[in-house]
């Protein structure tokens, strides 16, 4: 059950905005779908949220084909927008009334959702007196009013300050516990780091890289060794051939060639009888992979 | 439906709450009772003077040819509350006289060697351009009367000098024209704007959500087709409110500050029937849904505000045609072009209320000229919604026609 995306096509003309992806959500959690620019993001997610005609493929959720008519999906896009003149209270229970909500109902949960995200002081006030981050958690309670199983986040912290998004990532983690399926697209790494478990990269329309986030990156052989120490130990490191990529008062980020060598550098270092506070090798970090899969 | 009840009561709310909207709708609605006013207005200006339109004028008669005859002249009530004068007044008197305000105007009557000089003498001619003809003439006549019974003759001979004219109109039409054009074609006018801007709103209102970006939450909210249908019924709604609130404030301002019968020479009350107004309705909703909708059109083609004018010129330019063939072609009501503009779908919204206000237009006239007009709602409505739905997600610059065309 959940969300599948079976081998998904969309062209705009000559151009391939989206050529042949594949992923699925069969729990609830946080999925992380990644890209450059034009990478084909938005189209992916219009697609999923059956505002625009796939060419071929099949998207289905809960194995029913996805349509407009038939899913009531929670969207925030990353094009900010809501009404300037109209008063928060009024734009919200239209989307929520649109979204089937009866008005009452969507009342109590206007009230909970703004109060949740510390926005119930600008009730009725008009939407372009608020600040952009205060405007952005407006548009968040659109997207997530109608209780929807299913929640497209496009840069959900973008523009928000760090009390904000502190917020804004504890609503999201109670999304989950509620068993919500969540697709956050983001250029912060950390952030999709931080929440999701599975992932997609996509480059130019095409799905570079996909799967578990953890098991995509311990297959990635360390890179990195930072080692720290209380005396100069460069020309050490310089006599392995390893190249010191920063040094802060001995503590040194060196790029290595294979796990093999670092070690073998410790050994050294422990030999001379020189004292090592720190020794850690680092994977790549999702930026790192993400800058080697789409940066060329 | 309910998507498309909440989006239209969305519309109107947001639209009757516009500042902008309530400000100028008060300034019509008072210009509107201002006009009514005019008359009252210029009684306070006049200051507890005379206020009747009788223009004072002095004869000036110092041969006493029009002895007995003040009475006949002002029972012909052509306007002037005459007074005669038997004294020999010079230019310099009738001067004072006019600056003191007792009269306005005098005609110097002079009988020399058996011609009758008449001298009219105004304030300012720039500010009475117009010779009291009328009263030239009546007097003429009674002058001729007076000269004529001197004669001594039968009322057979001053009946054959003075035959009674039967005078009588016939038409070649089988049709009966009736009604005032001027009325007609004012009314027109309101229509035309009353349906244009109504239409233009449509355009603006969408180009606004696409450039504030609130679009990408709408889509994914309600189908594009109930966003262009709710906005065009919930747009339509004001507009009718509208009008039907300048009619009514038009009503209440003629019954309450206009004399009866002022505005006989304007408009003919007998033709405004309820049947009238059904058909200005009709005409009015199908000519906005029309316009509206190829306003939905261009304002989904476009992103940004400032491209909004350009985007909607082709269909200002048709809507523009469209009046003026009903315009120009109701100066000749019976004319084929007449019934042509009343038959098009772009032009008979402005001209078939009024070829039914004049009694001309044919029961199966005003059928074929809805049926068309719903046609092509239909087939407007279908083109808009398509190409709203696919345009309507593009931050891009203005979709060409071209690759409007290519639009699956």
């Amino acid at each position: 059950m959940g969300l599948k995306v079976e081998k998904v096509n969309k062209k705009f003309g000559e151009k391939v905005a989206v050529d042949n992806i594949s992923f699925k959500m069969d729990k609830p959690g946080i999925f992380g779908l990644l890209g450059t620019n034009g990478a084909g993001k938005t189209t992916t997610i219009r697609m999923l949220l059956g505002i625009l005609k796939k060419d071929t493929g099949e998207i289905t959720w809960n194995g029913k084909q996805v349509e407009r008519k038939q899913v009531n999906f929670g969207y925030l896009p990353e094009e900010r927008g809501i009404y300037p003149k109209i008063k928060i209270y009024e734009q919200l229970l239209y989307f929520a009334e649109l979204k089937g909500m009866k008005k009452e109902e969507a009342s109590k949960e206007i009230d909970y959702w703004m109060k949740r995200l510390k926005v119930e002081e600008y009730k009725n006030l008009q939407a372009e007196k608020l600040s952009k981050g205060n405007q952005q958690k407006i548009q968040f309670i659109i997207a997530i009013l109608h209780n929807p199983e299913l929640i497209v986040l496009d840069e959900p912290f973008s523009g928000l300050d760090p009390v904000n998004t502190e917020l804004l990532k504890e609503v999201i983690l109670e999304l989950v516990e509620k068993e919500r399926y969540i697709i956050m697209s983001s250029h912060q790494m950390s952030s999709i780091e931080e929440f999701c478990s599975d992932i997609l990269i996509l480059n130019r329309g095409k799905t570079v890289l996909s799967g578990n986030l953890k098991e995509i990156k311990d297959s990635y052989p360390a890179r990195t060794l930072e080692i720290s120490s209380k005396q100069d130990i460069s020309t050490y490191i310089k006599e392995m051939n390893m190249n010191i990529h920063k040094n802060i008062d001995n503590n040194y980020e060196i790029m290595i060639q294979n796990e093999e060598q670092a070690h073998t550098l410790l050994k050294k270092l422990i030999e001379q009888g020189i004292k090592i506070t720190k020794f850690e090798l680092k994977k790549p970090s999702l930026n790192d992979i993400f800058i080697e899969k789409v940066g060329e | 439906m309910r998507d498309l009840f909440v989006v239209s009561k969305f519309t109107i709310k947001d639209m009757i709450k516009r500042k902008s909207f309530i400000i100028s709708n008060l300034i019509i609605l008072g210009i509107i009772v201002l006009l009514f006013n005019i008359p009252n207005i210029l009684k306070l200006f006049n200051k507890g003077e005379d206020i009747s339109s009788d223009t004072k004028i002095l004869i000036v008669d110092e041969n006493n040819i029009f002895e007995g005859t003040l009475d006949q002249i002002n029972n012909m009530e052509l306007g002037y509350k005459a007074t005669i004068s038997n004294e020999n007044l010079t230019f310099e008197d009738i001067k004072t006289k006019i600056e003191n305000g007792e009269i306005d105007s005098a005609l110097i009557i002079e009988n020399t060697d058996q011609v009758i000089n008449i001298q009219y003498i105004v304030e300012n001619l720039m500010m009475y351009e117009t010779v009291p003809e009328t009263l030239v003439n009546t007097i003429t006549n009674i002058y001729s009367n007076l000269q004529i019974s001197k004669l001594g003759l039968t009322q057979e001979q001053l009946q054959s000098l003075a035959p009674n004219f039967n005078f009588e109109m016939k038409q070649t039409e089988e049709q009966k024209v009736e009604g005032n054009q001027f009325a007609m074609m004012l009314m027109s006018l309101v229509l035309f704007y009353a349906i244009y801007f109504c239409a233009y709103q449509i355009s603006t209102s969408i180009t606004t959500e696409k450039t504030s970006k609130i679009i990408e939450t709408l889509v994914t909210s309600t189908s594009p087709k109930t966003i262009v249908l709710g906005k065009t019924i919930g747009i339509g709604i004001v507009g009718l409110i509208q009008i039907f609130a300048i009619i009514v404030t038009a009503l209440i301002s003629n019954a309450l500050f206009l004399e009866e019968g002022i505005l006989d020479g304007i408009i003919d009350f007998e033709n405004v029937t309820p049947f009238l107004g059904i058909i200005t309705a009709i005409y009015f909703i199908l000519g906005y849904a029309v316009y509206g909708l190829l306003y939905a059109l261009t304002g989904s083609t476009v992103s940004k505000p400032e491209d909004v004018q350009s985007a909607n010129s082709p269909v200002a330019i048709v809507a523009v045609i469209g009046f003026y063939l009903a315009y120009f072609t109701m100066m000749n009501p019976t004319s084929e072009l007449n019934k042509l503009a009343a038959i098009l779908p772009i032009s008979s919204p402005f001209c078939m209320p009024f070829r039914v206000m004049m009694g001309i237009a044919t029961t199966g006239e005003i059928l074929v000229s809805i049926a068309i007009l719903t046609i092509t709602i239909y087939i407007i409505a279908k083109i808009s919604i398509k190409i709203y739905s696919q345009a309507i997600l593009n931050y891009g610059s203005k979709i060409k026609i071209k690759d409007m065309l290519k639009m699956k």
